[in-house]
């Protein structure tokens, strides 16, 4: 379970000071999948990456089933990252010389997967987000975008982390395959009983989720 | 392809570097080479002095005694020349004056060299040390050899000679025979040759028996300092310069081999300063391709941190890559180096002799150990080692055998390419690495 409590991270730029997220709080139980809506520049991005432990917050709570992320030295941070916590871009981000299934595995291996059972664990994965499995060593670059991140998907699941974090996932692909990936995101949300956070500004793929939530400069509100 | 660029331009650095360190070892060993052939002595001889072609005041013994007390000095050996006339000795000189006898040196010699009668003297060499002293030089001499007998103690006052061969068959003597000199009956003890005629028509006597005999108590005409190393010659110059004054001429071939060295140490130390510009050149460009590499991956690593790489595992890859980079560049540079190191010593080593050509021509080298004039600093029956002809004198032409380089390829050239590799690695990956730890993945993916 999720649970983030007061929530507060201020950017100190030149211009003056920026307060991205205010006093946010908010809980999301195993398995279900949030989205979190909002325009550009309204702080979504930069909440996610605090829920991520990529940034931390200035004041406030991020506790994980129990376990509080917000005071974790940078070795915690980058143990939890690698275990607890799977991401999902809206480029897929995915490592280029690199094929498909070692893209995973890389995922495993820093996560101290068993060694032995790395290879089978990305065969499954592949294959749970329905990528064609002569193409599991295919290198990104000969992937559609659809297939670069059902394997991102893929990816972020692997090491079977409580917490799934996806930024704009569908923000480079076309409607009919943006769909499927949430639809995708949604089953594996359910299927591996992980907490699914999607950041999106598409009211459609809002829709999907379980719950929505709304930011507008750093305030984040529960819509009905 | 940039990765084929930044070896390439590694392999160029590394080349260089490579030819420098062996043009570098080649002119250390021929500087070393060089100085070791010119031996490990220093000749002091009254100012003036040149055999009896000179003059000048002799030495005081006692001021020479004095040397063995210079550090790094191992040994002094003194020598007294006297001549022996028909008047002084009953021994007759082997050597007939001949033309050159008349004009050159005996009395009476008209200035137009045309001959007159009169006996060559015989030498005689009072020494301290019989067995190691000095022959040669324009004696033409080399390495005396006992041929019968013994040799006298370096510290023998009795009236006892070791006589050259030619002088021995000429006077009919063997070892205990004797002769007369200074109206003292003079015992031969032993009987040498040096392959010279005319330091075969020489005897050698006891130091202080030829002082004795010759009334010329506490003097002598010409010492060899011998010395530790061939490092300490210069230094021990000066001090025996300042213990004899200015009454005596102190030399060495150190300083004139220093300067014939002149354009060896001058590409030793271009090719010093080469290697070490190449080496840092090399590491610099390994360090901005790096660099640029890492910058071009910052988005990369930024999704490697999200994914919960740690540092230590980010920086690993990537030196990992700059030590690819670096050994495949130090392999081919390797290659490369021993290939134009030959050519780039010669021209080098050409280059700078011929800058100095000037200021060699008509200088001469004079090996250590070598004779004080016409009648040599001494006798013995061993020159000192790395003598190469007892003295001779060598004129000019020594440039032309300093720019004979030969370039070879050892352990330690293969040791310094793998720690130049090493060293260049280390170098290029230092920037590359504090800039991964530097980089927040936040802001990486951020600008998405």
């Amino acid at each position: 379970m999720l649970k983030v409590e007061n929530l507060n991270k201020t950017f100190h730029t030149d211009a003056g000071d920026v307060h991205a997220v205010k006093k946010v709080s908010f809980s999301a139980n195993h398995g279900e999948m949030v989205a979190i809506i909002g325009a550009s520049g309204s702080g979504k991005s930069t909440l996610l990456a605090l829920l991520g432990l990529l940034d931390a917050p200035d004041e406030g709570s991020i506790v994980v089933d129990d376990v509080e992320l917000a005071n974790l030295d940078s070795a915690g941070r980058t143990r939890f990252r690698s275990r607890g916590v799977g991401f999902v871009f809206q480029q897929f981000n995915l490592i280029p010389n690199l094929s498909a299934k070692e893209n995973i595995k890389l995922a495993l291996e820093f996560a101290h997967w068993p060694k032995e059972d790395r290879d089978a664990r990305a065969d499954a994965m592949l294959n749970m987000v329905g990528l064609d499995t002569t193409k599991s060593d295919r290198r990104p670059a000969k992937l559609s975008g659809g297939e670069q991140q059902r394997v991102a998907i893929a990816r972020a699941f692997a090491a079977q982390p409580q917490l799934i974090l996806a930024d704009e996932p569908t923000g480079s692909l076309d409607r009919s395959t943006g769909q499927k990936i949430v639809e995708l995101l949604r089953s594996a949300a359910t299927q591996q009983q992980a907490t699914v956070l999607v950041v999106t500004h598409d009211e459609k793929v809002a829709q999907k989720a379980d719950r929505r939530l709304e930011i507008e400069d750093g305030v984040l509100r529960e819509l009905a | 392809m940039r990765s084929v660029g930044v070896i390439a331009i590694l392999a160029v650095a590394i080349a260089l570097s490579i030819s420098m360190l062996i043009a570098r070892d080649a002119v250390s060993a021929k500087i070393n080479s060089v100085r070791a052939s010119t031996g490990n002595t220093i000749t002091v001889s009254p100012k003036g002095f040149f055999g009896f072609s000179g003059g000048g005041t002799p030495l005081k013994a006692t001021k020479i005694d004095g040397l063995l007390s210079i550090a790094n000095v191992t040994a002094v050996q003194e020598s007294l020349s006297e001549e022996l006339t028909s008047t002084s000795t009953s021994l007759k000189s082997p050597t007939t004056a001949g033309s050159l006898g008349s004009q050159f040196g005996g009395p009476g010699a008209s200035p137009s060299g045309s001959s007159t009668t009169f006996s060559i003297p015989v030498r005689v060499i009072g020494t301290n040390s019989p067995g190691n002293a000095v022959t040669g030089g324009a004696n033409g001499g080399g390495t005396e050899k006992l041929t019968s007998g013994k040799a006298f103690s370096p510290t023998s006052k009795a009236d006892v000679a070791i006589v050259g061969s030619s002088l021995a068959s000429k006077n009919k003597l063997k070892v205990g025979s004797t002769f007369t000199a200074w109206k003292s009956k003079i015992t031969v003890v032993g009987i040498f040759s040096a392959g010279s005629t005319f330091t075969d028509a020489s005897a050698l006597m006891p130091l202080a028996t030829v002082q004795k005999l010759a009334d010329a108590s506490n003097q002598v005409t010409s010492a060899t300092v011998v010395v530790n190393s061939i490092n300490n010659v210069a230094s021990v110059q000066k001090k025996v310069a300042k213990a004899v004054g200015s009454k005596a001429d102190v030399t060495s071939t150190e300083q004139t081999v220093q300067t014939q060295l002149a354009p060896l140490n001058s590409v030793k130390t271009i090719s010093t300063y080469t290697l070490l510009g190449a080496v840092v050149a090399a590491a610099l460009i390994l360090l901005l391709s790096m660099l640029m590499i890492v910058r071009e991956r910052r988005r990369e690593i930024g999704v490697l941190k999200a994914l919960g790489a740690p540092n230590r595992s980010i920086i690993g890859q990537f030196i990992s890559e700059s030590t690819t980079f670096t050994i495949i560049g130090a392999i081919v540079g390797f290659f490369i180096g021993v290939v134009i190191s030959s050519p780039i010593t010669s021209a080098l080593v050409s280059a700078s002799s011929g800058s100095s050509t000037a200021s060699n021509t008509g200088g001469f080298v004079r090996p250590a150990g070598g004779a004080s004039g016409f009648t040599g600093g001494g006798s013995g029956f061993t020159p000192p080692s790395g003598s190469p002809s007892g003295g001779a004198l060598h004129f000019g032409g020594v440039t032309n055998t300093l720019s004979q380089i030969h370039t070879s390829v050892g352990w330690t050239t293969l040791g310094f390419a793998l720690v130049a590799a090493v060293v260049i690695a280390a170098l290029g990956s230092t920037v590359a690495t504090a800039t991964i730890v530097r980089i927040r993945p936040a802001e990486v993916l951020r600008s998405e």
